[in-house]
Parts: C-alpha cells; sequence; structure tokens
C-alpha cells in the first residue's frame, strides 16, 4: 500500500475528533472518504465511500455507554484499499463494496481496542484523583495531553496495521475476478445499488416516525414528477427540497407550540 | 488568620474554562466517564478561586466524581457550576458546604435529562441531518463533474458546526448567566421543537436522495426509470422493516452483498453477456467512471 505512512498519520489525527478533541466530526466518514481520497488521487472513490458508509451505519449513535463502529477507521481505510484497486479493470462500484465489506471486520476490531482504551483510562482517573489530593495540579493538567498522544499513537497502530494487512486481501479480489469469469464483480456491482438502499432505510429507520411514511412516499412521487415533467434536477433539486422541508419544518414547529 | 478576598473570574479566565470544554472527553471512561473532562475544564477557575492548596485540592476532587453527560450540552452544567463555585467562594465559611452540596445536586440532577436532549437533538437529528443532506448531494454530482469535491465535507462542517459550536457558547454563557437556575432556561430553546422540525424537513431531502439513486434511467427510459425507482422504494421499505427488527447494519451489509452474489450467480436471472461487460478493458475507463459524468440534465 503506497503512502500507508502519511495516511496512518492524517487518519490518527482524525481519529483524536471522535472523542478526545473537539468533536467538530471531521472524523465522519462524509470528511474523512474525501481527504483519503483525494490525498490518492481519487476524491470522487472517496466522497461516493464517505456518503455511502454515512448512510448504512448513521443510527449507530454513542448513546450512554455504547460505543459505536469505529467509521473513522472503516471509511479511511476503505477508501484507501478502493484507491489502489480502482485502477484495475473492474468497475468502481465492486471495488468499493469489496473494500467495505474487508474492511468492517478490521473496523470491529478497531471498535473493541476503543473499548479496551476507555477501560484503561479509569487508570488514568485514579492516577489524576492521587495528583488532584497531592495538589500537583501540573501533572494533573499533563494527563490529559498524556492521553491525547495515547490516542494518537493508538489511531496510527491500528490505522497502518490495517492498511498493511488488507493489502494483502487485494489478490482475492483480482482472483474473483478472474477465475469466476466476473460473476462476483457482477454480484458486487448489484449489491452496491442495493446497499444504496440500505443507506436510505437506516436514514428512514432513524428520523422518520412510522406515521409520517406517508409523507415520505408523497415527498418521493412530487420530486419524481419534478425530475420528469420540469427537468428540474441537480442542486436546484436539493435546494427546493431544502426549502420546501424547512417551510413544512416551520409550519409543524408551530403547531407543535400550540399544541404545547 | 485573614479573611479570603473574594476573587472574580474575568472574560479571560472563562475564555480559557470555554476552550477547555473542548476537551471534556479525552479521558472518557468507563467508571466516572466525563469527571476527569469536568475537574480539566475546572482547574484554571479553582486555581484563581481557592487561595490556598488544600481548598484548591478539595475542590478538584470534588470535581472527579462520577459524571456522564452529552458533551455539548455539557456547557450549560459547567458554566453553571463555575458561577456557583465563584458564588460559594463569595459566602461565609458556614455555608459554603451547603453550596458544595447544591453544586453536586445540580451536577447529578441535569446531567440526565441534559445527555437525553443532547442526544437525541445532536446524535439522532442534527448530524443526520447533515449527512442527509451531504449524501444528496454526494448522488445528485452537483459537485464532482466541476472538480469541487471539497465543497460537500466543508458544507457538512460548516453546518454541523454552526449549530454545534453556537450551543457550546450559548450554553456555556447561559449556564454562567444563570447559575443554578439555568435549568429554567433550556425549555426555551425549543430543542424540542427544533428536532421535530429537522424530522420533517429529511422527508423531503430523504425524497430527492431515492429519486437521485435511480435517476441515471430518466435519460434512458422514463417507463424505466418510474419502475426502478418503485422497485428500489419497495426494497428500501424492506430493508426499514428488517432493521427494525434490531439487526445491525453490517449484518444486513453482508445479508445484502451475499443475495446479489446469487443474484449474480443465478442462471436465469442473470443477464451476463458472453463479452462480459463487468471487466473493462480499459482500466482507466473504469477508474475515471465519475470525471466523466454529466451533471444531471446539464442544468449546472
Amino acid at each position: 500500500m503506497p503512502h500507508w505512512f502519511f495516511i496512518s498519520i492524517l487518519l490518527a489525527f482524525l481519529s483524536l475528533d471522535v472523542t478526545a478533541v473537539g468533536q467538530f466530526m471531521v472524523s465522519r466518514p462524509i470528511v474523512v472518504g474525501p481527504l483519503v481520497g483525494w490525498f490518492l488521487g481519487h476524491p470522487n472513490i472517496g466522497l461516493e465511500m464517505g456518503a455511502l458508509i454515512e448512510m448504512i451505519w448513521i443510527g449507530d449513535l454513542p448513546v450512554g455507554a455504547h460505543l459505536p463502529m469505529d467509521l473513522m477507521m472503516l471509511s479511511g481505510v476503505s477508501v484507501a484499499f478502493a484507491c489502489e484497486l480502482v485502477g484495475s479493470q473492474f468497475p468502481p462500484e465492486a471495488v468499493m463494496t469489496y473494500a467495505l465489506g474487508v474492511t468492517i471486520p478490521l473496523a470491529a476490531l478497531s471498535t473493541e481496542i476503543n473499548i479496551f482504551v476507555n477501560k484503561f483510562n479509569v487508570r488514568w482517573v485514579h492516577l489524576a484523583q492521587r495528583m488532584a489530593l497531592g495538589g500537583h495540579f501540573k501533572t494533573f493538567a499533563w494527563i490529559n495531553w498524556f492521553v491525547v498522544v495515547e490516542l494518537f499513537i493508538k489511531g496510527f497502530l491500528v490505522t497502518a496495521a490495517s492498511l498493511i494487512l488488507i493489502h494483502f486481501t487485494s489478490g482475492l479480489f483480482y482472483l474473483f475476478g478472474t477465475i469466476l469469469n466476473g460473476r462476483v464483480m457482477e454480484g458486487l456491482y448489484y449489491a452496491h445499488w442495493l446497499l444504496l438502499a440500505l443507506g436510505c432505510s437506516a436514514i428512514i429507520d432513524l428520523l422518520i416516525e412510522k406515521k409520517n411514511i406517508f409523507f415520505l412516499v408523497l415527498s418521493i412521487v412530487a420530486i419524481m414528477s419534478l425530475a420528469i415533467f420540469d427537468q428540474m434536477q441537480g442542486v436546484y433539486l436539493v435546494s427546493i427540497a431544502l426549502c420546501a422541508g424547512f417551510a413544512i419544518a416551520l409550519f409543524f414547529m408551530g403547531k407543535g407550540e400550540k399544541n404545547d | 488568620m485573614t479573611e479570603e478576598q473574594p476573587v472574580s473570574l474575568n472574560r479571560k479566565d472563562l475564555t480559557g474554562a470555554f476552550i477547555r470544554l473542548f476537551f471534556i472527553q479525552t479521558v472518557w471512561n468507563f467508571e466516572r466517564y466525563l469527571s476527569y473532562g469536568v475537574a480539566f475544564v475546572m482547574l484554571p477557575i479553582l486555581k484563581k478561586i481557592y487561595s490556598t492548596q488544600e481548598d484548591r485540592a478539595q475542590a478538584l476532587s470534588r470535581h472527579l466524581e462520577y459524571f456522564n453527560t452529552h458533551p455539548y450540552m455539557a456547557s450549560f452544567i459547567l458554566g453553571a457550576i463555575i458561577r456557583m463555585e465563584e458564588e460559594k467562594q463569595q459566602l461565609p465559611k458556614a455555608q459554603q458546604k451547603q453550596k458544595e452540596e447544591e453544586i453536586s445536586a445540580l451536577k447529578v440532577g441535569m446531567m440526565g435529562p441534559v445527555a437525553a436532549m443532547g442526544d437525541n437533538l445532536f446524535w439522532a437529528t442534527v448530524r443526520p441531518y447533515c449527512g442527509l443532506l451531504a449524501a444528496t448531494l454526494v448522488l445528485s454530482s452537483a459537485f464532482q463533474v466541476k472538480g469541487q469535491y471539497w465543497v460537500i465535507p466543508l458544507l457538512f462542517l460548516v453546518v454541523y458546526n454552526v449549530g454545534h459550536v453556537g450551543i457550546r457558547l450559548t450554553g456555556f454563557i447561559q449556564g454562567y448567566r444563570k447559575s443554578d437556575q439555568v435549568v429554567l432556561t433550556l425549555r426555551k430553546y425549543g430543542f424540542q421543537e427544533a428536532i421535530r422540525g429537522l424530522k420533517f424537513a429529511s422527508i423531503v431531502l430523504l425524497g430527492v436522495l431515492i429519486v437521485f439513486v435511480n435517476l441515471s434511467e430518466l435519460e434512458k427510459e422514463m417507463g424505466l426509470f418510474v419502475l426502478k425507482l418503485t422497485f428500489f422504494t419497495a426494497i428500501v421499505g424492506l430493508f426499514t422493516f428488517v432493521l427494525r427488527r434490531k439487526i445491525s447494519p453490517s449484518q444486513l451489509f453482508y445479508a445484502v452483498v451475499l443475495f446479489a452474489l446469487m443474484l449474480a450467480f443465478w442462471p436465469d436471472i442473470s443477464a451476463m453477456p458472453k463479452d462480459n461487460h463487468f471487466i473493462s478493458s480499459k482500466p482507466a475507463a473504469a477508474a475515471g467512471f465519475m470525471a466523466d459524468k454529466k451533471p444531471i440534465k446539464g442544468k449546472l
């Protein structure tokens, strides 16, 4: 894997955003994907994969003590791997599906490592307690920066190991592509379209209540009609949807206040 | 023994504490969650408020008790407890113990409701809405064709962080101004109404996303577009039904890939031509698949 060192450094920095520093969401797939893709010369692949990962795992929330799947690692490593494979003779949709499929177990492993780190952090809090009681305030404050460095190193090692590991599965991809007369590639190509449907379902599952499904169907029909008859598409259609959405939102917000 | 002089916090102290708020989750752990983060934010404040090492140590230890809430909404609580610590130091010694208990009670009493509000507002509504907006723009191919790949992630970050940093700052300022009365101000921000509104707004945007996935067919044939869109919507409905049965997205991912592979190997369904179009003879053609994509209907 070319550039594995620089990608690991980049992803280690971005991994700090997940919990340690800020939570500005620079570690979300929609940002990490295009960034890694741009770094490797395929921003389009990064953008498409980032959007797909963002959609599919949109409902995996860090609520309470639950740690969601390490999406930063999933998007960064899978995009880097897809960029490596995309120059081959196979369709990019199949490449993206394959790259995601082989990276998911590694992302799950990374999540387990995150859980271990969070258990280990208990020791830092106990140390902080001793420092506080002893009046060692400088050491107390330094614990914060030690943990930032610890998380950076963890992010680097996990990403670097994943990138190196995943590189060895590229042979399998070419094997699938050639010995089975392209059938596997065809399947992976279809899967990409189905995964977009899965992404839409994940959004519905999280954002749309059962009683509002009718409005969603109505919205699809309205947008479809606009697309067919008014030739109103692309970014203009998104703008119209945003304005309409906010108008409806304001209407229902007002209604809610009256009901309260 | 001399009486302690009351100390007031200035703008610089509060700005420092606000910046430290962005590190509240650094030492997140399964025993005391954000406790270290709270103490880390409070450290320079306590150093200024309390004159003796003993008082500082005692106050810092108090803030290392169990604390778990939403990282953004914690600003409301942190602002309030900074003000209460300041007020406590200005009280006579006899009343300070009671103020300590009030500070602890405020933290314990507010962390649950504020966490629920923050989780619902940011994790379950604002972030998914921004993600949905970004995904819709990606599928519209509006910016990719011009090579402006950076626009969509940047838009996502700007839209999200205006809300995120805005709430953190407002919460911190209001918490500091209102002190233990901050809980009464939370309702006036209309978080519940915002959640309801954004969920309605996402219905329209999701409609656009679903249409965009199948829009390439419209350039070929209208009937095929409508048929594919209907089929796609039905599949989305099926997947939603499965997801509501609490099956994880990762499991469903592999199930979908397996199903698609079976479909490809099924002899009657597979439309595999003899000259396999899924294996392009020109690698560059496959690599630049989106570089050649036209903006949808060329309106851009």
